[in-house]
């Protein structure tokens, strides 16, 4: 068989699991094995979400948590990165600051909300401090060990042509590094998603968290599952599109397989 | 092997070594790996260098490039102390698959050392495309060095090292890696290239016959500590001929004086 025929026989196979998920969970709805205000039937999830969405209250919610993401994220990789360039190109500064970093890394990010709250309030800006400390880790780390792992002969090649530290930085050591830290950003991603959900829940902020959260405390539960499906789509679709732009930008990689 | 800090001390009346060793000294972790070593290479002389593994050849091409400093001693470039590498050395490294960045194209790996020698933009790709002719890579310019077979990554290593316009061209064990029609067609390509561009070539290899071949003059280096144990001065006419040229009596000559000098190292 050849490649494409199994690529697409997976596709279907998988579709199809997914396919009898929905039809499996319609049953039960229909059969009332689960009261409805707990479980809805797949249709009237469905046409929660349309409503939301025609009514206009779903775009803003998930405008709200697609700009805690996005900021948050950002902000977590222009200082992940530049942190750690900066400790991944010097090897004193791995060995001093390494352990620190052993210390922070595994401290649960749930543990700093109380602390954020405590010195910035119930704040965007919180929310932001929390979302980009929790997905610093994973682009930090990747970008350490991508600049420690660069060719040391591409720095000679660097030194003989005299070219400067930034030049050297910018046209050697990261995209060397490129691989890593776009799959520290991948993961980041998830976890900018989950601390922005936990944000407005928390913090009461506008957006799919808080949707979530006030549906279920007022038994709306096809509103409620409507949320948790946006925010499934919402990772799923962010996620593909850290993964195409992965491959875009790593494509001379592609060529070394 | 007689007093060799004495050998190349600058005589008046000849021209003044491009690149001058004096009683240079190197240890590396406490092993002296090169020992008072004294040489000159003359503007546009063609040097090759053989030894022993672990005699220190490739050492001593760092030492010239900038990349070492000496522990005692040392090396001048133009008259000039060398204290770190310099654009008008460029340096052929044996593992071209380490030595090139593998996310940029053919023509952007050339345009690595344009962009270092500060060209203007709208300069590099005329300038890009006539070096990548010049070795042999015309319309590969868009392929990326994975793409690429040893012996044109190869090339395109020797393109990039010509797009610094070197005084002095270092080469280790470039075709080491490659088969020997790669070699003998890469050997005559550096030979022409050598012979057009004016530059000062110092070639490390472990090929005694390809040091000769391509060659003004031989050095044989000893190992532990390295030291220079044989010079010999090649006499053959150029261009040299890959048939012609090796069925030479001289080149035969030099060729028996070389192996039993490694020979003896060896013992």
């Amino acid at each position: 068989m050849n490649r494409n025929a199994t690529v697409w026989l997976w596709r279907a196979a998988s579709f199809a699991v997914a396919a009898s998920f929905i039809a499996l969970w319609q049953l039960v709805a229909n059969l009332k094995l689960v009261s409805a205000v707990f479980l809805p039937s797949p249709d009237r999830a469905w046409a929660s979400l349309v409503r939301g969405f025609s009514n206009g209250d779903l775009w803003s919610k998930l405008a709200g948590t697609l700009e805690h993401m996005a900021y948050g994220w950002l902000a977590a990789s222009i200082a992940g990165i530049a942190i750690g360039a900066i400790i991944g190109s010097s090897r004193i500064m791995r060995t001093y600051v390494a352990p620190s970093l052993e210390f922070l890394r595994p401290l649960p990010v749930s543990a700093i909300i109380p602390v954020a709250i405590a010195m910035l309030g119930l704040t965007q800006a919180m929310a932001l401090f929390v979302i980009a400390f929790g997905a610093i880790w994973p682009i930090m780390l990747a970008t350490i060990h991508g600049f420690a792992a660069v060719e040391p002969r591409l720095y000679e090649v660097a030194r003989s042509l005299q070219m400067s530290r930034l030049a050297v930085i910018f046209k050697v050591a990261l995209p060397s590094a490129s691989p890593d830290i776009l799959a520290g950003m991948r993961l980041s991603l998830t976890v900018a998603l989950i601390l922005s959900v936990v944000c407005e829940i928390l913090a009461g902020l506008d957006g799919l968290g808080h949707w979530v959260l006030l549906s279920a405390r007022a038994f709306r539960s096809a509103d409620l599952f409507a949320g948790v499906i946006l925010l499934g789509v919402t990772g799923y679709v962010t996620s593909v599109a850290m993964s195409m732009a992965e491959h875009r930008l790593l494509a001379w990689q592609a060529s070394q397989r | 092997m007689v007093n060799a800090a004495k050998r190349f001390e600058v005589i008046p009346g000849q021209p003044r070594p491009q690149i001058a060793f004096t009683g240079v000294t190197l240890q590396l972790g406490g092993k002296t790996i090169i020992e008072n070593l004294s040489l000159g290479v003359r503007p546009g002389e063609f040097l090759c260098v053989v030894g022993a593994s672990g005699c220190g050849k490739t050492t001593a091409l760092r030492l010239a490039a900038g990349l070492y400093q000496p522990t005692s001693g040392r090396v001048d470039f133009d008259g000039q102390l060398m204290l770190h590498p310099r654009r008008e050395i460029a340096i052929v490294f044996q593992d071209y698959g380490k030595a090139l960045l593998p996310w940029r194209t053919a023509a952007g790996n050339v345009s690595l050392a344009l962009e270092a020698g500060g060209m203007p933009s709208a300069e590099r790709p005329a300038r890009i495309e006539e070096l990548l002719r010049t070795v042999g890579l015309p319309g590969h310019a868009g392929k990326y060095p994975a793409e690429m077979s040893g012996g044109m990554q190869q090339r395109l290593q020797i393109a990039r090292c010509l797009a610094q316009e070197p005084k002095t061209l270092l080469m280790d064990e470039p075709f080491g890696a490659l088969d020997a029609m790669t070699r003998q067609g890469l050997q005559d390509e550096v030979l022409a290239l050598v012979a057009a561009s004016g530059a000062t070539v110092i070639f490390v290899t472990h090929d005694l016959d390809e040091a000769i071949y391509l060659g003004d003059r031989v050095i044989g280096l000893l190992p532990h500590p390295g030291r220079i144990g044989i010079e010999l001065a090649v006499n053959l006419p150029r261009p040299r001929d890959q048939l012609s040229t090796r069925e030479h009596p001289e080149f035969l000559r030099l060729r028996r004086q070389l192996f039993d000098f490694i020979k003896a190292t060896e013992q």
